[in-house]
C-alpha cells in the first residue's frame, strides 16, 4: 500500500485557509463566550432572584443539546424564525458562542464560589465596598483557579469548530473533506488534518498547564 | 410562514428508532470504554516503560483530536487499512470507543493518583502487598471520585453520538435531518430534534449534578 | 567523640535482645543526604525516642525501618535478620512491626472496627471472627470501644490516632514505630494519645518514637537519640540528654526549645 502525499502538498493553500478559518472561529467564539460567560455568571450570582431560573435553564439546556444540533438549528432554522440570513461562518460563530457561554458561565461561577468566604469577610472588615471586594480580592484569586478549566474549554472550542463543517463553514475539517473527496485519497488527507489539529491542540493544553503552575500560588488562600 | 408540527408525530416511529440507536451507541461505547479505560490507565501507571509511553501517547492523541475527524478517518481509512468492510454503525462505535477510552483512562488515572500516598503507606505498613493495597484501600476511595466524572462523560458521549450522523448512522440526529429533507419542514424537524435531545439529556445532566453532590469528597 | 560511639556498654535496660539494629545507615535523595551513617540499637522492651530539629533525619530513619524507604548504605537488622529487599519477605517483616503515622492515615471508607480488623483479616488471614475479636479488644484497650461503628470523619484527631494505634496493635507486632504521633493534634487531645503510649510502654512494648514532646521522652523514654543534619550527635538515657547533655548541638537544640528541665 502506497501513500502519496503530493495531493496534500498541492492543496496546501486550500488547507491552510481552513486552518486560518479554524483559528479565527476558535478565537472569536472563545473570546465572545468568555465575555458572555462572565455576564451570565454575574447574573446568576448577583442578579435579581427572578433571573436565576431562566439562566439555570439556559445553562442546563446547553449541557443537554449537542453542538451539532445547535449549529444546524442556528443556520437553518433561526433564519426562518427571525428573518435574518447568516453566512455559515456567522451562524457557526453565534451557535458556538451560545453553546460555549453556558460552560464558561459555570466555570466562572465555580471559580468565584471556590474562593474562601473568609477572604471576602476580611476585605469587608477593612472597609471595602462589595464591588471592591469582588474586583480586588475575589476575582483575582478566582481567575487563577479558572485557568485550567478555561484552557480545557479552549481545547473543546477548537475541536467543536470542526463540527461547523456540517454547515459548510470552510474550516479545516470541511476543507479536508473537499480535498479528500476530489482526490480519492482520504487516508493521506485526513492523516494530515489529524496532524494539523493535534499541532493546534497539544500546545493549548500543555501551555495552560505551564501557565497555571506558575500562577497557582496566587490563587491559594 | 405556516408551520406543520404534525410531521413530527407522523414520523414518530423513525424518530423513536433513531433515539434507540442513540442509546444503543452510548451504552455499547461505555461498555467498551470503561474496561478499556481501566486497562489503559493500569498500563500507563504500572506497565513496563515502553507500554507506559504507548498508553500515554494513545491518551494524548485522542484527547487532542476532534471526534468528528476521528469518525471520518475511521470511516474512510479503516476499510482500506484492514481490508475489512465494517458497517457505518460499527465504524461509528469504534470511533466513539477509541475516543471515550482515552478520556476514561485519564479519569481513572487521576482518580487513583488523587488518593494520598499516606494511605498506601499505611496499608503497606500493615504488611499488605501492593495489589492488596490497591484493591482494598485505593480503589474503593478512588471510585467515589471517579463515578461522578464517568457520569459526566456519559452525558457528553450521549451528545457526541450525534456526530456519527455524518457517516449516515441512523441515530436521532441523522433520522431527524432525513425527515427534514423529505418533508421540507425545516423549522419543525430541527426544533423537534433539539427538543428531543433536550428531553433526553436534561434529566441525565441533573442526575450527574446529584451524583457530584452525593459523592462530594470531604477530606 | 564518645557521643556517637557504640552505646551497648551503657544501657538502662540492657540484657534484652536487640530488636532493631541500625549500622551506619545512609539515605540519600538525589544530592541531599538525609542520613549520613546512623548507628543505633533498640532492645526488647525499650522505648527509644528520636529527637532533633525538623529535617534532621529522624522520620527518615523510621521509614527505612519498615522498608517504606530503601537505604543507600549500611544495614538495618530486624530481630537478627537483615531487612529484606524483596517485597514478599519484607511484607512478613512488616507484619511484626506496627507503624503509627503523623497524619493517622485511617482508611476513610471503613469504620473504626473495620480499620483495626483490616490487618488481621486481609494480611494475616486469621478469619473474620478472630479479626473482629482482636479489633474489639484493641479498641477497648485504647478506650474507644464505644466508637467501633464510627467512621474516621466522625472522630476527633486524638480519637483517630488512638484507632490508628489500635490498628497497628491488632497485628500483634514485636515493635511499634511512632512517626511524630502527636504533631498533628490539638493540644487538648495530645494527652489522651500520650497516655495510651505510656500504657503500652509500661506493658513492655518495644517502641521507637519520633517526637517533639520532650516531657514524654523524659518520663517514658529509656533511651534518647538526638539527631542533627542526618547524624546522631548524642544518645543516652533521658537523664543524661536532658539534664547533662554532652554535646554543644544537643544543648543548642534543647535551648531553642526553651527546655528548662
Amino acid at each position: 500500500m502506497e501513500f502519496d502525499f503530493r495531493v496534500v502538498a498541492d492543496s496546501w493553500r486550500f488547507l491552510a485557509y481552513g486552518v486560518g478559518v479554524t483559528l479565527l472561529l476558535s478565537v472569536v467564539s472563545g473570546v465572545a463566550s468568555l465575555a458572555a460567560g462572565f455576564g451570565v455568571a454575574s447574573l446568576r450570582l448577583y442578579g435579581p432572584a427572578w433571573v436565576r431560573w431562566p439562566v439555570v435553564l439556559y445553562i442546563d439546556s446547553m449541557r443537554a443539546i449537542p453542538v451539532l444540533v445547535v449549529l444546524v438549528w442556528t443556520f437553518f432554522a433561526l433564519p426562518i424564525v427571525s428573518g435574518i440570513t447568516m453566512s455559515p461562518f456567522t451562524a457557526a460563530l453565534v451557535g458556538l458562542t451560545i453553546h460555549l457561554a453556558a460552560y464558561a458561565a459555570e466555570i466562572v461561577r465555580a471559580g468565584i464560589e471556590s474562593v474562601r468566604p473568609g477572604q471576602a469577610r476580611a476585605a469587608l472588615a477593612l472597609g471595602m465596598s462589595r464591588a471592591q471586594v469582588l474586583r480586588r480580592i475575589v476575582l483575582p484569586q478566582a481567575i487563577v483557579r479558572m485557568l485550567p478549566a478555561f484552557g480545557s474549554l479552549l481545547s473543546i472550542t477548537i475541536k467543536d469548530t470542526a463540527i461547523a463543517s456540517v454547515i459548510a463553514v470552510p474550516e479545516l475539517m470541511r476543507q479536508s473533506e473537499t480535498v479528500a473527496g476530489q482526490s480519492f485519497q482520504p487516508i493521506e488527507v485526513f492523516t494530515v488534518a489529524m496532524a494539523l489539529y493535534f499541532t493546534m491542540l497539544f500546545p493549548v493544553t500543555r501551555g495552560v498547564d505551564a501557565v497555571y503552575r506558575r500562577v497557582a500560588h496566587l490563587g491559594r488562600s | 410562514m405556516t408551520l406543520d408540527w404534525s410531521v413530527v408525530w407522523e414520523h414518530r416511529e423513525a424518530l423513536a428508532a433513531g433515539t434507540a440507536t442513540t442509546f444503543l451507541l452510548t451504552i455499547a461505547t461505555m461498555a467498551i470504554a470503561v474496561p478499556g479505560g481501566i486497562a489503559v490507565a493500569l498500563l500507563r501507571m504500572y506497565g513496563a516503560v515502553p507500554l507506559r509511553a504507548l498508553a500515554a501517547g494513545y491518551v494524548e492523541l485522542f484527547r487532542n483530536l476532534p471526534l468528528i475527524l476521528v469518525v471520518y478517518w475511521a470511516f474512510y481509512v479503516v476499510p482500506i487499512l484492514t481490508g475489512v468492510g465494517l458497517s457505518a454503525l460499527a465504524t461509528g462505535l469504534a470511533a466513539l470507543a477509541l475516543n471515550v477510552t482515552a478520556y476514561n483512562a485519564e479519569t481513572f488515572r487521576a482518580g487513583i493518583n488523587s488518593i494520598r500516598r499516606g494511605q498506601v503507606e499505611a496499608a503497606l505498613a500493615l504488611g499488605m502487598s501492593r495489589g492488596q493495597a490497591l484493591r482494598r484501600i485505593v480503589v474503593p476511595q478512588a471510585l467515589r471520585r471517579i463515578l461522578p466524572v464517568l457520569a459526566s462523560t456519559w452525558v457528553s458521549l450521549f451528545k457526541d453520538t450525534s456526530l456519527v450522523s455524518v457517516i449516515a448512522v441512523t441515530e436521532l440526529a441523522y433520522v431527524s435531518m432525513q425527515v427534514r429533507a423529505q418533508t421540507f419542514r425545516v423549522l419543525e424537524m430541527l426544533t423537534a430534534m433539539a427538543a428531543l435531545y433536550w428531553l433526553l439529556g436534561y434529566p441525565q445532566a441533573k442526575l450527574v449534578d446529584w451524583m457530584q453532590r452525593r459523592f462530594r469528597v470531604t477530606e | 567523640m564518645g557521643a556517637a560511639a557504640d552505646p551497648r556498654t551503657v544501657r538502662a535496660k540492657s540484657g534484652g535482645a536487640t530488636v532493631v539494629r541500625y549500622l551506619e545507615v545512609v539515605k540519600r535523595y538525589g544530592g541531599f543526604t538525609a542520613l549520613a551513617g546512623v548507628t543505633l540499637e533498640v532492645h526488647a522492651g525499650e522505648v527509644v525516642c528520636l529527637i532533633g530539629p525538623s529535617g534532621s533525619g529522624k522520620s527518615t530513619l523510621l521509614r527505612c525501618t519498615n522498608g517504606l524507604e530503601t537505604i543507600d548504605g549500611g544495614e538495618i537488622e530486624f530481630e537478627g535478620e537483615r531487612l529484606a529487599r524483596d517485597e514478599r519477605t519484607l511484607r512478613t517483616m512488616r507484619q511484626r512491626m506496627g507503624m503509627v503515622f503523623q497524619s493517622f492515615e485511617l482508611f476513610p471508607h471503613l469504620t473504626a472496627q473495620q480499620n483495626v480488623a483490616e490487618g488481621p483479616r486481609t494480611v494475616q488471614r486469621v478469619g473474620n471472627a478472630e479479626a473482629d475479636r482482636r479489633a474489639t479488644a484493641m479498641l477497648a484497650k485504647v478506650g474507644l470501644a464505644d466508637k467501633a461503628a464510627s467512621y474516621p470523619s466522625a472522630l476527633s484527631g486524638g480519637q483517630q490516632q488512638r484507632v490508628a494505634i489500635a490498628r497497628a496493635l491488632a497485628m500483634e507486632p514485636d515493635v511499634m514505630l511512632f512517626d511524630e504521633p502527636t504533631s498533628a493534634l490539638d493540644p487538648e487531645t495530645i494527652g489522651e494519645v500520650l497516655s495510651v503510649m505510656k500504657a503500652l510502654a509500661d506493658e513492655g512494648m518495644t517502641m521507637v518514637v519520633v517526637t517533639h514532646e520532650m516531657s514524654f521522652a523524659r518520663r517514658v523514654g529509656d533511651w534518647v537519640a538526638v539527631f542533627d543534619a542526618g547524624r546522631l550527635v548524642e544518645q543516652g538515657p533521658p537523664d543524661q540528654i536532658f539534664d547533662a547533655p554532652r554535646t554543644e548541638r544537643t544543648r543548642d537544640f534543647l535551648g531553642h526549645l526553651g527546655w528548662a528541665g
